[in-house]
């Protein structure tokens, strides 16, 4: 037993289909928790794009304010840019036949002149147009030095807010290099995956999706395991009518496709009973049958081994023989049984919904539905929607990709035949 | 003196594991066969003997791989030779093998006839449908098989029936030397002995020259084989003619390996039966000294250093052992006289 | 024939008639366990809500006794089977007074043609990249085997639709629905079949994408196993030739792969209904899922019915045609 977890555990293949899945079954876990807000809330009207948000209303509803430089500021402009530099700066602007007529290198005019050259200076226009005094290579990087020293210099200042007026006056410092989260700005929100038709935001909306999927395939697989399991037990151990019976009603099971009586059954259980459960369970009443058959056969092989006989000689009771000589023998295989089961579960689930033949809930998402509605309002075609769908088909093809690959591992362990 | 069928020098063979270990599991083997004889192979399950099967047929592919040695073949060497002249004109013509698993061991969904076929076409003989048809059919009558059996599909065929098969279709070709490897042990007795009348009869029509039989089943080695060669952890330990092997065993391993089972012979009676405890070393580290020593009762300090060689004292008679084969014997009787 | 042949072949037809009886019973009586009258649906569609009730009950009386809804349940299953066995499956609830039969008949070539190719090209592809894998090993293995595990793990629909964006929406190259331009009627001229093919791409690639994985995954595994056989190494000592055993093994390996290809041939128009819905083809599995969606149950009872009897023949076809050309199964059976 212990070295069988030894080996599982060291199984590649079982430990990256594992990692998978409850990397996806921790997310669906812990991420309620840090965006409390409920799935299916609408924030928008129709497909949004990913990204940030802020809220509309906010924006155009926030109140008016005056920005001033501080005086501090022009002071240090007045001390730390040179008479050169100024000097550059005007000749510049001679150049380009600015109107310098009320510019000046003195310090009262030196906001004047900055605005001016910010108006005019281009590197790439100086380049090209070659301005008299300013061909040379030399000269012109000069001037695009100047350029760099007065950007820093500005995105270094800070700038004084100022709201309202008179008594409610309010006044704040801000520098050129502060920044806030967005997140902390009131009504923002981020969609990582954007919203679905309906404006909700589909990542929140995906991860509890998930986890409604994969309780749907949980809840199925167990059905169609358990069911697959005691039917098999019967007809292998018991044998006689009991086996030509239900291996009768099994064969029908077969022969009539299982999506088929999926439908027909789930059809005839009629729309308002189609909640998330009943929709588990029809899927797992559909699926026990090759459950069922490997079971039955497995047992059959066991029916006859030494330890069987022994335990009936020794008059066991057939709960008794069946649970500790003949279980603990298909346990490995019941399990894997069990983890493609709970795969197929969530595929047939996406399938029905697809087919407009899902769970009928309000309440909570599933990834057929979201599908299905993706397909519904054209998220793959008109509105080119991608991270409406893309992402459900993802979590599906790893949801089951993580399952089989968790199976093959559990298979190389259990019949070290298949061990190439 | 008899023209010798198989001679192999020194033969070295490994296999390269996954983890790209090298393991030598046949390691300087020389034996020979003489025409009309036949040799039997005797070990643990683990000591290389089915490994020596494979390494003598002169054709390798992966995970075994060829090292050094020579295996000539009725005076014709055949290692060195390109692989797929070895597959045309020596698998099968030259050296035949009957597989342990000969019950699975034929395509099950090709009919037996048309598998026969398929053997003649690839050794490019020149017979066409009908003659191979005829030729198959003979053989099959010669020894005692259904005709019709080349019509049915190995799976259509019981047990003991299909290892006959096998037998056919491995000397259709009438090798010079022919390997057996286990033929008989997934068999009922019933059948055992079928398959054991047919080897022998083959023999003794000619059909097949020489054999190498390998078995753990000692007693058959007794009854069926001329000459016993005991094995051990790839390497051969004790040759000897049959009775000798059996009722005068020297190495220490030869004799365990007898005194666990019973000869249903005169003298055998009084004979304890003793199991030897331990199992062979692991190939992929041998042991630096004597392979045996681990499990030796009488293995000195110096054994576990010192390997060693293979050593003829007597006429056909080789062993493996540090302690020469007076001392062995005398050692033997103390024992058998205390006890 | 054998004794045993018979008598195999005799149980395996009994067989067949309980199921199809079986199947047939079941066509019948779930659809008619659904809760809410199917002929309300219908007469509230078809008048106006301000009709005066003797004229909604007038119309009501007229589609029961229409649809036979008016007669008792065994009635009602002989008028079924009847309808079953003329081939006309009675009328279409949400097309009335379309023909059921007409409805399948417009539908199942279109089916056919999509799907048979494409079974067909998925399966062998497959085959050949599962034999190569188990063959190649190396590179084939290790990079294109769990790769094609993953692609294996697209559901069908996803896979639909993630051709249908990038080939039809973003990149243009291809339609994104129907099965030939609607502007068109059904004819044998040049420009219609050309339009046929233009709009048979994608629904056919993306039900060969997805039976490649599958197929691929499964042939891998069985010729690993074939190659490990201990027929194999005795072939080898005896001569033979590598190649023509690299044939025994994969004709042994494809034997049991010809089960999965009966399967989803008969399972046709049950796959259809995927690769037909997202890219609105007008097949069969398409007229099923407008059945569904306009819950016109005689339109479902009928495609179940073709759906369960094509199973149920490939079955019963894989059955015979295997006992004759697997003598494995053959020697399992007959005994």
């Amino acid at each position: 037993m212990k070295s069988t977890l030894r080996n599982i555990l060291h199984s590649p293949r079982f430990m990256v289909g594992f990692v998978i899945f409850m990397t996806m079954v921790l997310t669906v876990l812990i991420y309620p928790y840090f965006v409390p807000r409920n799935p299916l809330l609408s924030l928008g009207k129709g497909f949004l794009p990913p990204g940030t948000y802020f809220s509309v209303y906010d924006a155009n509803n926030a109140p008016t304010f005056r920005v001033e430089l501080p005086e501090a500021d022009t002071n240090r402009l007045q001390n730390d840019l040179p008479q050169s530099d100024r000097k550059l700066m005007l000749d510049f602007l001679k150049a380009k036949g600015v109107d310098t007529s009320g510019l000046s290198s003195g310090n009262d005019k030196i906001a004047d002149l900055l605005e001016a050259w910010k108006a005019n200076y281009d590197e790439a226009d100086v380049k090209s147009s070659k301005y008299e005094g300013f061909t040379t290579q030399a000269k012109r990087r000069a001037l695009a030095k100047l350029d760099k020293k007065l950007n820093d210099f500005l995105s270094n200042a800070s700038m004084k807010v100022i709201r309202g007026e008179g008594e409610d006056l309010q006044e704040k410092n801000v520098s050129g290099t502060e920044y806030t989260r967005v997140d902390q700005l009131a009504n923002s929100v981020s969609l990582p995956l954007g919203t679905d038709n309906f404006g909700r935001d589909t990542l929140t909306e995906l991860v509890q999706a998930t986890g409604v999927s994969l309780l749907i395939g949980l809840i199925a697989g167990t059905v169609a395991t358990l069911l697959g399991l005691i039917v098999g037990l019967l007809a292998g151990y018991v044998g006689g009518l009991v086996d030509d019976i239900l291996m009768f009603v099994a064969n029908i099971f077969t022969v009539i496709p299982g999506f088929v009586l999926l439908i027909l059954i789930y059809y005839s259980v009629g729309q308002e009973a189609r909640g998330i459960i009943t929709c588990a369970m029809v899927i797992g009443l559909t699926s026990w049958v090759w459950t069922a058959r490997s079971v039955r056969s497995q047992v059959i092989s066991l029916r006859n081994r030494d330890h069987v006989n022994l335990s009936k000689l020794s008059g066991h009771s057939l709960f008794r023989i069946v649970t500790t000589d003949i279980l603990p023998y298909i346990a490995s295989y019941v399990v894997m049984a069990f983890i493609l089961q709970v795969s197929s579960g969530i595929l047939a689930e996406a399938q029905l919904s697809l087919l407009g033949l899902g769970p009928k809930t309000t309440e909570v998402p599933t990834l057929g539905l979201m599908m299905n509605w993706a397909k519904l309002f054209g998220a793959y075609t008109s509105s080119n929607a991608w991270w409406a769908y893309f992402p459900v088909i993802l979590v599906i093809a790893l949801t089951s990709f993580s399952l089989n690959l968790m199976n093959t591992g559990l298979d190389q362990v259990f019949n070290p035949t298949l061990r190439e | 003196m008899a023209k010798k069928m198989l001679e192999v020098r020194q033969l070295t063979t490994k296999y390269i594991t996954r983890q790209r270990e090298d393991v030598y599991s046949v390691d300087h083997v020389s034996l020979d066969i003489e025409e009309g004889k036949s040799l039997g192979i005797a070990g643990e399950s683990g000591c290389g003997k089915s490994t020596l099967a494979l390494s003598l047929m002169g054709y390798y592919f992966p995970p075994l791989h060829y090292t050094s040695g020579d295996i000539i073949i009725d005076g014709k060497n055949i290692s060195g030779l390109d692989p797929d002249v070895v597959r045309k004109t020596v698998l099968g013509s030259e050296i035949a093998y009957i597989p342990q698993a000969a019950m699975n061991a034929l395509n099950p969904t090709r009919k037996i006839g048309r598998f026969i076929e398929d053997v003649i076409r690839a050794h490019e003989l020149p017979m066409d449908k009908k003659q191979i048809r005829e030729m198959a059919e003979q053989r099959f009558a010669l020894l005692g098989l259904p005709v019709d059996v080349l019509d049915k599909y190995s799976v259509e065929l019981s047990g003991g029936m299909r290892q006959r098969v096998v037998i056919a279709v491995s000397t259709i070709l009438n090798p010079k030397v022919l390997i057996a490897d286990e033929p008989s042990s997934a068999l009922d007795v019933s059948s055992q002995k079928m398959v054991i009348k047919m080897m022998k009869d083959m023999m003794a029509q000619g059909l097949v020259k020489s054999m190498i039989f390998i078995t753990h089943e000692l007693p058959l080695l007794y009854n069926v084989t001329d000459d016993i060669m005991v094995m051990y952890a790839g390497q051969i330990v004790e040759r000897g003619s049959a009775k000798e092997m059996v009722f005068d065993p020297i190495h220490p391993y030869s004799r365990g390996l007898m005194n666990s089972i019973l000869v249903p012979e005169e003298g055998t009676r009084d004979v304890k039966l003793t199991a030897i405890p331990g199992t062979p070393p692991n190939l992929k580290h041998p042991p630096s000294g004597c392979r045996f020593a681990e499990r030796c009762r009488y293995a000195t300090a110096a054994c576990r250093f010192n390997p060693a060689a293979i050593i003829d004292f007597d006429i056909g008679r080789q062993y493996r052992c540090n302690m020469s084969v007076e001392k062995l014997r005398e050692v033997y009787e103390s024992e058998e006289r205390n006890s | 024939m054998t004794k045993g042949m018979k008598k195999y072949f005799k149980k395996k037809i009994i067989w067949f008639l309980i199921t199809f009886v079986a199947a047939l019973i079941l066509n019948f009586i779930l659809p008619r366990l659904m809760p809410g009258d199917p002929v309300n649906a219908i007469v509230g569609k078809s008048i106006s809500s301000g009709a005066p009730p003797e004229q909604v009950q007038q119309q009501m009386e007229f589609y029961r006794r229409q649809f036979g809804l008016d007669k008792s349940l065994p009635g009602q299953f002989l008028d079924f089977i009847k309808n079953a066995f003329n081939g006309t499956f009675g009328v279409s609830y949400s097309q009335y007074p379309r023909k059921v039969s007409d409805i399948i008949g417009g539908g199942i070539w279109w089916t056919i043609a999509l799907q048979l190719p494409a079974i067909l090209v998925g399966w062998i592809l497959g085959n050949v990249l599962g034999a190569v894998a188990a063959y190649k090993r190396g590179f084939w293995d290790k990079v294109l085997m769990p790769v094609s595990l993953f692609f294996s793990a697209i559901p069908a629909f996803g896979a639909a639709v993630i051709l249908l964006v990038i080939f039809s929406v973003n990149l243009g190259i291809a339609p994104a629905n129907g099965a030939y331009d609607p502007g068109m009627i059904p004819n044998f001229s040049w420009s219609f079949i050309s339009s046929v093919i233009w709009h048979y791409q994608l629904p056919f690639w993306s039900i060969v994408l997805i039976s490649i994985g599958g197929q691929a995954v499964g042939m891998r595994s069985m010729s690993i196993y074939e190659l490990n056989a201990d027929y194999v190494k005795y072939s080898r000592f005896l001569g033979i030739k590598d190649t023509k055993i690299v044939r025994y093994v994969f004709r042994n390996a494809m034997l049991p792969q010809v089960t999965g290809l009966a399967m989803s041939i008969g399972s046709m128009v049950g796959g259809a209904l995927v690769a037909e819905t997202i890219f609105s083809y007008p097949g069969l599995g398409m007229a099923m899922y407008s059945a569904i969606t306009q819950s016109d149950y005689p339109v479902i009872s009928a495609t179940t019915l073709i759906i369960t009897i094509m199973v149920l023949l490939a079955s019963f076809m894989l059955d015979i045609i295997y006992a004759f050309i697997d003598p494995r199964v053959k020697a399992a059976q007959f005994d």
